[in-house]
């Protein structure tokens, strides 16, 4: 995966190139990590993309620091109960105010190398407030949810 | 890594506040308590860790080709029932911000 970024200082747009499409990516699109995730602290700022390559999943890919690229999916995609509670830490970190009706909710998915098997990582969700522009992953410490929900592939 | 020697209800302070102070000294094990501001988070290492290796696989999904295909055969719920969010909620969660692809230009890729 390619990039080409046209000066990401001072909110001008980036130009991605991916194996799913091309895409110009301004300012108002840039979500901020402030924590950045686990693994990819240095990634303090993200976009989101979709395309009809990608289906029902979404890309969340870093454009500031390193650059790193996850598939992510709703996790009610996989598991129509899904359910999650959110921290009054969380709640103050997200900006939303005790509301959580408007946030964004996105499973990290893993490929195996040699099978072929995806898994989707329900215990440690990505949620996005999409009015503040602002994202994190959730830790819960006793999350009952599993680290790898295999999907089904044909 | 800093190094101290701390007694029982002696602390250290991290950064803008965050104190880390032990309880209670046990034979196998020791208790902390640690007061941040709510909006810092605080986990045990071994919980940070496993969400670090998962997302450290999870980055390298792409970087094959065939990859894309493999997950297009994933079978996924298509319609979100709008009457569950994993919150509370009562409206559905649009995907309010992604981005979608820009029509190709002449260049080839």
């Amino acid at each position: 995966m390619t990039a080409i970024s046209v000066d990401p200082v001072n909110g001008t747009t980036q130009h991605l190139v991916t194996e799913f499409g091309s895409f110009d990516v301004g300012p108002s699109e840039q979500v901020s990590f402030p924590s950045g995730l686990p693994g990819f602290e240095a990634c303090r700022k993200f976009v989101l993309l979709s395309s009809e390559e990608l289906g029902l999943f979404q890309c969340l890919r870093s454009i500031e620091g390193p650059v790193a690229s996850f598939i992510v999916v709703d996790p009610r995609r996989v598991l129509p109960t899904y359910r999650t509670v959110l921290s009054t830490a969380d709640h103050v970190r997200l900006g939303s105010a005790g509301d959580a009706t408007m946030l964004l909710w996105l499973a990290i998915v893993t490929l195996e190398d040699t099978t072929g098997q995806a898994h989707v990582n329900l215990r440690a969700p990505i949620v996005i407030n999409p009015q503040m522009m602002v994202g994190y992953q959730l830790m819960p410490s006793n999350s009952l949810y599993p680290l790898r929900h295999p999907l089904s592939g044909d | 890594m800093l190094v101290f020697t701390r007694k029982r209800d002696e602390a250290v302070v991290i950064g803008d506040g965050v104190e880390v102070r032990v309880l209670r000294i046990g034979r196998d094990s020791i208790r902390l308590g640690v007061t941040a501001p709510t909006s810092v988070p605080v986990h045990r290492l071994e919980i940070y860790e496993q969400i670090r290796a998962e997302n450290q696989m999870a980055a390298a999904i792409l970087k094959s080709p065939d990859r894309l295909s493999q997950l297009r055969k994933q079978k996924i719920k298509e319609a979100l029932d709008p009457q569950t969010a994993p919150e509370t909620a009562a409206t559905p969660v649009a995907p309010a911000g992604s981005v979608q692809p820009v029509q190709p230009s002449g260049k080839t890729l």
